[in-house]
């Protein structure tokens, strides 16, 4: 079993993944909160708007417009989405709400193949500036981008949920969330409040590409697939929590890091997310059947 | 992701568990070639010393090729994070520009390339493909994560010599494959030996978790048990969305005066070696080694000037930087007919390029009908072929197993280049694939 | 399917009892004559490459026929059936690298195992509902995937596991001796396809397949008139996995080398596409829910068009049977062609008649079309 001074520096990274899942995590579930839908297209959403601002940056463009286009791609893409797919599907379940960004997740993911190939074995990166700077914690080092992704989590959770709860557009998206026609009788306009709820989630979606595109890779298949990772911690919340799902994610962050110095249990550590989700879940259901919705019994 | 490839993924997911064992060696980041030496191909510019150049391919100075075409398959993995087919597509650029220039004896070869998405019952299908609907007389250029595994019987079986870029172990211990390049195992040892030669009291050797792990770890474990080392194997996951922990774990196991070797794909490469700066560990080992993926100039940009001359990489190939008549005509066949070889000058196209000139070779020794028994005859009686890229003459031969290249470079990053450390040296015959191999081919 | 709104509705069109008739003998006989055909000529007429590729078809058939059980009948969305795939081919891989016994038996014996895996990844379907249900699928996918890229699959090693990670020689998984060719084996698979799919076609129109329809109209209802909805959904995974589990076997003859990267977690994803694209209900679409999964990406590659295409596709598919057509091609194109027909038989007469009523919801339309 391996000494306290050899898990240390696994506490520090466990956080950074975290703040990972975090991110990811919770901007799912805030978009779920605003728009009923279980946004699976989050990470490749992102992933595009991160490989459109590396083109740009590598074309000679300056850093600050290759992120603006990259969060405002995100915003277009989304927004595009649920003009489109949003109101013909407004009434079903959120099941099929969910498997219809998946979709949307399998036609950027071929997009991005076709035009990021993966030619000549060469690798993209993304670096911020605050990439260079940091602070020792230990016996390693932790970069301002870490602590901005972390920063950025939490930010997530504190504004969007006093945005929800408290502002007059935001308790508009959960009331539309919940049940689209009873809003609309209520006079509540109906469409520019949708269009907002989902404006605003690509604009999150971008930026979180552009932050996890840092600190994980520019890579297609990651990215849009560290959204199943991410998922767990949003299962753990049962999809109603943004501060559960962020506690949830933080803490799957460090059990994964923290089984690796464990040898017998190092290769299977990238089971954590989903070990975890499963468990919680099963737990939290023996006693009674869980839904999100009345269609779905 | 079976979605060809696979969309999703980690197959594809999981799919970047890709080859290791090539490398790139790119004087460009992303689509410029040549990033700034000497004979420049844009020599091509004016097309009189051009054409003089790439006619050098073919016999018969621009003379096209009229004649029934000789048919040649290749079999390479295109799939979202890992693509080889660049290894063609320069094949292909060869044998046009041999086509134009004579071909063979009159004869243009018609190349005909499969792109598969690690999907074992494709790759079966698609071999067969090749043989039975395009009646190919030779299989040249296949690179790809598990073909070797999977078609290495049905080569055999109807007498193909292949001549492959091989990640595969079968790339290397049949009969009836012949690999231009070193592949994981053998590299890996290349980069492990270095690192022993370096004195360290320890060696970690992590690679990415794809078909043929154990195989490609005994090679290391047998260099450092001979050298008394103690070695720890690792294993990842790829993709990687955690280098922090890989790093750590790393670091701390190799231990001040340990080195830490990897054999990645160039990406997952450059994201635990980021992770490792980042974390600020990169000084906290004696060297750091890597397997040929990594040599690629891109990678040294990457990196930055705090990995300068602290890395250490096994080079398969003779970097594409000096001026041989070889890598002459390499640069110029590129510029004018590799339309298709996205990823410009490196090792994928090197080793493309090489594939394919052992092929010419080959068939200009044919006398009479180019049937599958005479070319593969031709392609099994090369002999001592100097290419001009590797460190050593390429010899086919009628072995069971064939490793004609265990003789590599290391270089290491030097702001923003690969610069040589050590030129050409020979793989440890301690490593006993390689000791069965020297005594075959004596 | 994926709701009950729509299903109830598709469920209107295609009511589950139905007296036998010569429409039925009709469409028997259609069957059996296609099934000779796919087994007699097929492989006379097709070159190597695609005789292989309509093996993968064959396989795939009877995965997306267990995954159409589950959403489709049942209305439980599984993102898992992919994992559900790999530890059939395992098991099978398993056997018939460590014993001699009969293909068959390796098949029904992978099947079980699998049958008893698969219902273990059921039990949460008791608690959970919809969107739950299907994530948490995918978790438990995502986790046996994990596991086997570290014990990755047999190949001829010693031990439970059967892995030697250092071999230079991997042996092929053997076929059974009255299949051994590719055209052979072509057969072989297309025979257990078929007694897969009577399998499931015999529990659609007995008791456990009037249990389906009634818990997926309406679960409390179901609870209401006696039927016992935990039993007959945990029966719903285990046909589902039993079927995919004895198409695993075959998919590791059919492969001779399996590898753990090739079965991902996200195939699961690519598979719940064209079983939906498909259709979800019909039996039909379970094949053309392989053909899109199998044969078109080997036409594609034949013709030089990238991989990423189909995927594009396939999202799109999607996105166009949840908006417009809940029940799938297989349910659409015949109604399509139908009122193509009737467009055209109203030509030449041309009278002035009412048109046909659309496709879609409570239909008065005869009941028509392949189920």
């Amino acid at each position: 079993m391996p000494s306290w001074q050899d898990f240390q520096p696994f506490i520090v990274s466990g956080l950074a993944l975290g703040g990972v899942y975090a991110l990811s995590g919770v901007g799912t579930v805030v978009l779920y909160q605003a728009t009923g839908v279980l946004y699976l297209a989050f990470g490749a959403v992102g992933a595009m708007g991160a490989l459109i601002a590396w083109s740009l940056t590598n074309a000679g463009a300056p850093d600050w417009v290759a992120w603006l286009v990259c969060v405002a791609f995100g915003g277009v893409v989304t927004l595009g989405y649920g003009m489109l797919f949003g109101p013909p599907l407004a009434r079903r379940g959120p099941l099929v709400k969910a498997v219809a960004t998946l979709g949307l997740t399998l036609v950027l993911f071929g997009v991005m193949d076709l035009l990021w190939t993966a030619n000549g074995g060469q690798s993209r990166a993304i670096t911020l500036p605050t990439d260079n700077g940091g602070f020792m914690v230990g016996q390693v080092q932790v970069t301002w981008t870490q602590v901005i992704g972390l920063g950025a989590g939490v930010a997530l959770v504190v504004v969007t949920g006093a945005f929800l709860r408290y502002t007059k557009l935001g308790t508009a998206m959960r009331a539309m969330a919940n049940d689209r026609e009873i809003t609309a009788t209520l006079g509540v306009p109906v469409r520019r409040v949708e269009a907002a709820a989902w404006l605003g989630c690509g604009v999150i979606a971008g930026v979180a590409g552009l932050l996890l595109a840092d600190l994980v890779a520019l890579d297609a298949t990651t990215l849009t697939f560290l959204v199943i990772s991410s998922l767990a911690a949003a299962l753990i919340a049962r999809l109603r929590s943004v501060t559960l799902t962020f506690v949830a994610a933080i803490a799957i962050g460090l059990v994964h890091d923290l089984v690796t110095p464990i040898q017998s249990l190092s290769n299977y550590r990238d089971m954590t997310p989903f070990v975890l989700a499963a468990v919680a879940l099963l737990v939290l259901s023996r006693h009674r059947v869980i839904s999100l919705s009345p269609e779905e019994g | 992701m079976r979605l060809y490839r696979r969309a999703l993924e980690p197959r594809a997911t999981v799919a970047l568990a890709a080859a290791i064992g090539l490398g790139v060696l790119a004087g460009c980041s992303s689509n410029t070639p040549s990033a700034g030496t000497s004979p420049s191909p844009t020599a091509a510019a004016s097309t009189g010393a051009a054409t003089v150049r790439t006619s050098q391919c073919g016999i018969k100075p621009g003379v096209k090729a009229t004649g029934t075409p000789i048919p040649l398959g290749g079999i390479v993995t295109n799939q979202p994070g890992t693509s080889f087919t660049d290894i063609a597509n320069m094949a292909n650029a060869y044998f046009t520009c041999v086509n134009d220039n004579g071909g063979i004896n009159g004869h243009p070869i018609k190349y005909y390339i499969e792109s598969e998405q690690t999907n074992p019952g494709q790759i079966g299908a698609e071999a067969k493909q090749l043989v039975q609907t395009d009646h190919v007389v030779g299989i040249v250029g296949n690179t790809s994560i598990i073909e070797c595994s999977i078609d290495h019987s049905y080569w055999q079986k109807l007498g193909f010599f292949v001549v492959d870029s091989g990640i595969a172990p079968e790339c290397w211990s049949t009969p009836n494959s012949a690999a231009v390049n070193m592949g994981p195992r053998y590299s890996s040892d290349g980069a492990v030996q270095y690192a022993l030669a370096q004195h360290v009291s320890k060696v970690v050797f992590d690679q990415s978790n794809v078909p043929g792990t154990g195989y490609i770890a005994a090679g290391p474990a047998a260099l450092a048990a001979a050298a008394h080392t103690p070695i720890v194997q690792l294993t990842e996951n790829v993709p990687i969305t955690d280098a922090n922990s890989v790093a750590i774990k790393e670091v701390d196991d190799a231990g001040p005066n340990g080195a830490v070797v990897l054999n990645f794909t160039p990406p997952e490469a450059l994201v635990i070696l980021q992770a490792a700066q980042k974390l600020g560990l990169e000084n906290r080992v004696k060297l750091w080694g890597c397997s040929t993926p990594c040599n690629t100039d891109f990678l040294a940009k990457a990196l930055g000037p705090k990995w300068n001359h602290k890395l250490f990489v096994n080079a398969e190939l003779t970097p594409a930087l000096t001026g041989s008549p070889a890598m002459n005509l390499y640069q110029a066949i590129l510029a004018q007919y590799g339309k298709a070889v996205s990823g410009g000058i490196g090792s994928f196209s090197q080793m493309g390029f090489v594939e394919a000139q052992i092929l010419v070779h080959a068939l200009h020794t044919v006398h009479g009908a180019y049937t599958v028994a005479s070319v593969n005859a031709a392609i099994k009686a090369v002999k001592n072929f100097n290419t001009g890229m590797l460190c050593q003459p390429w010899t086919y031969g009628n072995y069971p197993m064939h490793i004609p290249n265990n003789e590599d470079y290391t270089t290491t990053p030097d702001n923003g280049h690969m610069v040589l450390a050590q030129g050409c040296t020979q793989i440890s015959s301690v490593d006993p694939q390689i000791a069965a191999y020297r005594k075959v081919a004596g | 399917m994926l709701d009950t709104a729509s299903s109830a509705a598709a469920a209107r069109q295609h009511p589950p009892l139905r007296r036998p008739g010569p429409r039925i003998l009709v469409r028997a006989a259609v069957i059996a004559a296609l099934l000779l055909f796919v087994l007699l000529a097929l492989p006379q007429l097709l070159s190597l490459y695609y005789i292989d590729t309509m093996t993968q078809v064959a396989v795939y058939c009877v995965v997306a026929l267990g995954l159409g059980v589950l959403v489709g009948r049942v209305g439980l969305v599984s993102l898992g059936q992919a994992a559900v795939l790999a530890i059939g081919a395992w098991v099978a891989a398993r056997l018939l690298f460590a014993t001699t016994q009969p293909y068959p038996l390796v098949l029904l014996e992978a099947g079980l195992v699998t049958m008893a895996a698969g219902t273990l990844i059921g039990l949460p379907a008791l608690r959970l509902r919809g969107l739950y249900l299907a994530l948490i699928t995918l978790m438990l996918a995502g986790a046996i995937t994990v596991v086997l890229a570290t014990t990755n699959f047999p190949n001829g090693g010693h031990g439970f596991l059967g892995y030697n990670g250092a071999a230079v020689h991997i042996p092929a998984i053997r076929r059974p001796s009255i299949a051994a060719s590719d055209p052979a084996y072509f057969r072989y698979s297309v025979v257990v396809a078929a007694l897969m799919f009577l399998l499931v076609f015999a529990h659609i129109r007995t008791r456990p397949g009037r249990a389906w329809a009634a818990i997926r109209q309406s679960e409390p209802a179901a609870l209401a008139a006696g039927i016992n909805t935990t039993l007959y959904k945990l029966w719903a995974f285990a046909l589902a996995s039993f079927v995919t589990g004895v198409a695993g076997g075959v998919l590791a003859g059919a492969v001779h080398y399996l590898y753990s990267i090739d079965f991902p977690a996200q195939d699961s994803i690519t598979l719940l596409a064209v079983v939906l694209m498909g259709g979800a209900y019909s039996l039909w679409g379970a094949i053309v829910a392989a053909l899109l999964l199998e044969l078109l990406p080997a036409l594609l590659n034949n013709w030089g068009v990238s991989a990423d295409w189909l995927t594009i596709l396939f999202g799109l598919g999607v996105l166009q049977v949840l908006t417009t057509a809940p029940a799938g091609l297989a349910d659409q194109v015949p109604k399509d062609l139908a009122r193509l027909g009737r467009l055209l038989r109203r030509l030449p007469a041309g009278r002035r008649e009412r048109p046909a009523p659309p496709g879609q919801g409570p239909a008065q339309e005869p009941a028509g079309g392949p189920r």
